[in-house]
């Protein structure tokens, strides 16, 4: 640290220092992240020394159809850890929610750090992409999202969606989807895209794919629909504390009942947990405070594509959306229609001059002699 | 869509408009043909027909000592399936959930290692029913495909019903679908084939008491 | 009639088939259909059937032997007929096939109803043979030799055996000569009307002795009438609806024409089975006298004291008709004779309404190619009786009688076999006050 050098060019390691934290503090936070990033254990001290000799990565954020709670989730960090520092490390050149610039001098500042990072800048998106009607519903400068991520993502390294509507289109996709909103993969396909879905996601996931990005200049391994597979690869089911109970037969029938306060599992209160992939019940949130399960709500399934679609979140994956009564109805008077044709059509009458089984009377047979008839 | 949201949505909803009209369809095609009356003197007044014909309902489950000899194999396999069977629909957690999600109707459910219990014995009596059917010569007369058909359309269901409850084989996402889309096969085929003899059976027996207690005749 | 039945294999081929057609058609009501909509192919209706279990030929099962009948319904009235006629499931038999089915619905069936009582679906099988034949003799299927000849006399003269009514009056007032019983025919009022069966005529007509003597006994208003007097029906059995009901109807006209309270069926299966329960349904109408069975009529006689017996000393067992007991419902009565009489009675295993078939009933016993079937199913009834160590079986039906007697001789054994109403005519004690004095 002899050298003269800003803090704009400092490595990661000398800000760690700067700030109070040095090399025994960095091992131990490497050694957290490879067990959370699931990597071999005798990968930490590797991670520990890149880290230390790292870079600031220039990262530019667009915020497209979104509510902005993924990047709220991601700042309230309640205490400061290396994963917020990391995230002061990085040079977060454009964000329009948190710059301080605005207007044709914000995207003027977009426009440098693109041009000042051409081919290594890392592409955060939150926000669903609408496409529909030359994608008018959400346009910034004058430029839809839609124009604005096919110029940027294709000067990136690498593109992070962040939440669901990034990743898959989320709320905003739900039917009818009136603005045409689709996930950042549906519109990009020629760059490295991690998926960092959750309505909103855990924070430790993205410094883990940030750390490992810092660290070994690539993304972590993903799973078929691009999620890091460290925190994507078991269900909720999978982790969850209240799985002795699903396996006992104990559930909790409805809100706040005995089952509920004795924390019985919430499959028929439409838990999604067994089909969600997601990190929350090991994770948990609020620096491990709690999830929505432990809380006593079953899983939204907030992180699957899709979620506001799937026949409603409190109808259990024992079920399904019904008919309906009409429809039922209408299609059992069609039965009874048809049924009815059916039988007075029926042919089961085989002649007209042949009766069933009345006969005239047995005028037929000779009179017995010696009676009257 | 997803096969799971297929199977969940529109393939429930197609499922159960076919079952129903189906239904309802063979249902009225039958019982609406033209009937003969009966004008004999019956031996026993109306209640008394109608009384035994609902007991007639619950008598022919237990053939008579003088058939047991014969019948017995197939009685004891057949029986053990319909119990199995009505364990698992009756008794199973998530089936009890279905029904309490159309009609607002449960009860307590019975252990999952029951059920599971009750599962592997329905299994391996519908596969000796199988196997009866292929081998015995009076059933190889008999069967059509509709018998094999409707054998598949149920040993399908409680199959991927036992492994999704095992959770193993496959993702419970998958698993699911395919137990809900094997059972939506199920209601398909339900109205066109020997499956109906789940309704008709009470009809059946309900009209043979009649029929018989009117004449006193044996039951 | 402008539709006669055909001379019995006289029809030509294309023409069976579409008789046969017509003729199943007319039975497609609610109750067949619902019993061929419910066959689940389990198999247990062979178990019951005596062919089946002595054969152990799988043609032989009950359900088996109406595939044509059900074929042709799910093409003509089953709720999706119009699908197997579009995509031609369940295609028409041909003639070939139908000949074919005769032996299974005639030569293999007694119509007993062990396989109705075993069907776990509920379906009257037994009955379902009945409505087949209808077709079958339609076209001109039933078995010629002889059921087949006999219903034909039998449709075009009244009597099976083309007996005329001065030949029946001859016989009865011969009979009554023969056994010094007061005989009453062809009188113009009466209260009780019994009938008789053909086979009692020519092999039994100490029976119609018998039915006369017990009446005297009982002090009742009674007559024979020679224009409803062979309750046989051999209609019935061979499929001839339109004679059936020709048969039914005249019984019924001559009970009312002498304004009986009660028309009395003799020692007969079929018969009663027909004036009991489808009479009324020939007719149009209540019927406006009760129809008996010669056992009831004993058991009412007996319990109200009108028929006063001696004790016997003997031991025996009974064999139940499958009309009367299992499919007619009185099952109970004879065994109220049984009792009076004193009878040590050592009942079958599987007697009353289980009770196995003598192999004869349905018709089958008039069908001569038939003979080795029904000696097959008469090995089950002689066991029945020998594991029960009685001398004598006693039955109430003229037709298990003679098939008890027939299969008898051909085995050689040496049980006696007995009519339960000549038992009771033999041992009806004398000083009864309202016995009849003979006149003559």
């Amino acid at each position: 640290m002899n050298n003269a050098r800003g803090p704009d060019d400092e490595t990661l390691g000398e800000m760690l220092a700067r700030r109070g934290f040095g090399r025994r503090s960095l091992l131990k936070f490497a050694i957290a992240m490879t067990s959370s990033l699931a990597l071999p254990p005798l990968v930490a001290p590797a991670m520990a020394a890149n880290l230390a000799k790292a870079r600031r990565r220039s990262v530019i954020w667009l915020s497209f159809q979104e509510c902005t709670g993924c990047l709220e989730t991601l700042l309230r960090s309640s205490t400061p850890t290396i994963s917020a520092l990391i995230f002061d490390f990085i040079s977060l050149d454009y964000q329009e929610a948190l710059m301080a610039s605005a207007g044709s001098a914000a995207t003027r500042t977009l426009h440098e750090a693109i041009a000042t990072n051409k081919g290594e800048y890392l592409l955060a998106i939150d926000g669903s992409v609408p496409v529909a009607d030359g994608g008018v519903y959400s346009m910034t400068g004058g430029q839809s999202n839609h124009a604005m991520l096919v110029d940027i993502a294709a000067n990136a390294k690498a593109i992070l969606a962040i939440g669901t509507c990034a990743a898959y289109g989320g709320i905003p996709k739900a039917h009818p989807n009136p603005t045409g909103a689709v996930g950042v993969e549906d519109v990009i396909t020629d760059k490295p895209i991690v998926n960092i879905p959750g309505c909103p996601p855990i924070p430790d996931v993205l410094s883990g794919v940030l750390v490992h990005f810092i660290a070994f200049g690539k993304l972590p391994e993903l799973d078929d629909r691009k999620r890091p597979l460290a925190y994507f690869g078991t269900t909720i089911h999978d982790q969850c504390y209240r799985r002795p109970f699903y396996d006992q037969g104990k559930f909790a029938k409805s809100f706040d009942d005995e089952g509920a306060r004795l924390g019985w599992c919430l499959f028929e209160l439409g838990c999604k947990g067994p089909i969600t992939h997601n990190a929350c019940a090991s994770l948990k949130w609020n620096g491990g405070t709690s999830f929505p399960i432990e809380s006593g709500h079953g899983c939204l399934g907030c992180s699957e594509p899709d979620f506001w679609d799937k026949g409603g979140f409190y109808t259990s994956l024992a079920g399904g959306s019904g008919t309906g009564w009409r429809p039922a109805a209408v299609a059992a008077g069609i039965g009874v229609v048809g049924g009815s044709i059916a039988a007075l059509t029926a042919r089961n009458r085989a002649r007209p001059d042949t009766p069933p089984a009345s006969v005239p009377a047995a005028a037929a047979l000779p009179p017995p002699a010696g009676t009257s008839p | 869509m997803n096969l799971l949201e297929f199977a969940r949505g529109p393939g429930l909803q197609a499922a159960s408009l076919i079952m129903i009209a189906g239904i309802f369809w063979r249902v009225c095609g039958i019982f609406m043909l033209r009937r003969r009356p009966q004008r004999a003197q019956a031996r026993h007044p109306l209640s008394a027909r109608l009384a035994g014909g609902a007991a007639l309902i619950a008598t022919r489950f237990i053939p008579r000592r003088a058939f047991w000899t014969r019948i017995g194999t197939s009685v004891v396999l057949s029986t053990a399936f319909h119990i199995g069977l009505m364990l698992i629909l009756f008794g199973g957690a998530p089936h009890i959930l279905l029904i309490h999600q159309i009609t607002g109707i449960s009860w307590p459910d019975l252990p999952k290692g029951i059920v599971v219990l009750a599962s592997g014995i329905t299994l391996a009596s519908l596969l000796a029913l199988l196997l009866r059917r292929i081998r015995h010569p009076v059933m190889r007369l008999l069967s059509t495909t509709d018998d094999y058909l409707s054998w598949a359309m149920v040993f399908l269901p409680v199959l991927t019903g036992v492994l999704l409850s095992g959770e193993t084989v496959a993702d419970y996402g998958t698993l699911l679908a395919l137990h809900i889309l094997s059972v939506e096969l199920m209601m398909i085929w339900l109205p066109f084939g020997k499956l109906m003899h789940g309704a008709l059976v009470f009809a059946g027996r309900g009209a043979m008491g009649i029929n018989f207690t009117r004449k006193g005749a044996a039951t | 009639m402008n539709d006669q039945p055909p001379k019995l294999g006289t029809v030509p081929s294309k023409e069976q088939v579409g008789r046969a057609m017509r003729g199943f058609m007319t039975d497609f009501g609610p109750t067949a259909a619902l019993a061929m909509e419910s066959c689940v192919h389990c198999g247990r209706c062979a178990e019951a059937c005596q062919f089946y279990v002595q054969t152990s030929d799988p043609r032989y099962t009950p359900i088996h032997k109406i595939q044509p009948f059900r074929q042709a319904y799910n093409r003509e009235a089953g709720p999706f007929a119009f699908i197997y006629r579009l995509f031609g499931f369940a295609p028409s038999v041909t003639a070939t096939e139908l000949e074919g089915w005769q032996d299974l619905i005639y030569d293999s069936c007694n119509m007993c109803g062990r396989c109705s009582l075993i069907c776990p679906m509920g379906i009257d099988i037994a009955d379902l043979i009945e409505q087949a034949r209808h077709g079958m003799f339609e076209a001109g299927l039933a078995p010629s030799d002889y059921l087949g000849t006999l219903a034909e006399k039998e449709h075009a003269t009244g009597s099976p055996f083309g007996l005329t009514v001065p030949q029946f009056q001859q016989a009865l007032h011969d009979i009554g000569r023969q056994h010094g019983v007061v005989m009453h025919v062809d009188e113009a009022k009466a209260d009780i009307v019994p009938t008789i069966s053909s086979i009692d005529l020519k092999t039994y007509p100490g029976s119609m002795a018998a039915i006369a003597k017990i009446l005297n006994h009982m002090g009742a208003s009674w007559t024979f009438r020679t224009d409803g007097f062979d309750a046989d029906n051999v209609s019935l059995t061979a499929g001839d609806r339109v004679g059936q009901a020709a048969i039914t109807r005249g019984i019924v006209d001559a009970a009312i024409a002498c304004r009986a309270t009660t028309l009395l069926m003799p020692e007969c299966g079929h018969s009663f089975t027909e004036m009991r329960w489808e009479a009324a349904n020939v007719y149009g109408k209540d019927l406006p006298f009760r129809v008996m069975q010669i056992t009831e009529l004993l058991a009412e006689g007996l319990a109200d004291g009108r028929i006063r017996v001696n004790k016997v000393t003997q031991s025996a067992t009974y064999h139940d008709a499958c009309q009367v007991s299992r499919r007619g419902g009185a099952t109970a009565a004879p065994r109220a004779s049984l009792q009076a009489l004193g009878v040590d009675l050592h009942e079958m295993e599987d007697s009353g309404d289980s009770n196995w078939c003598c192999g004869g009933g349905g018709g089958v016993a008039l069908i001569n190619r038939a003979k080795s079937l029904r000696a097959k199913a008469f090995e089950i009834k002689q066991h029945q009786i020998e594991a029960t160590g009685a001398p004598t079986v006693y039955t109430s039906c003229s037709g298990c009688r003679q098939t008890l007697d027939h299969g008898g001789k051909a085995t050689a054994w040496t049980k006696s076999v007995g009519s339960l109403l000549e038992l009771v005519a033999d041992n009806l004690a004398v000083d009864n006050p309202t016995a009849a004095k003979p006149k003559d």
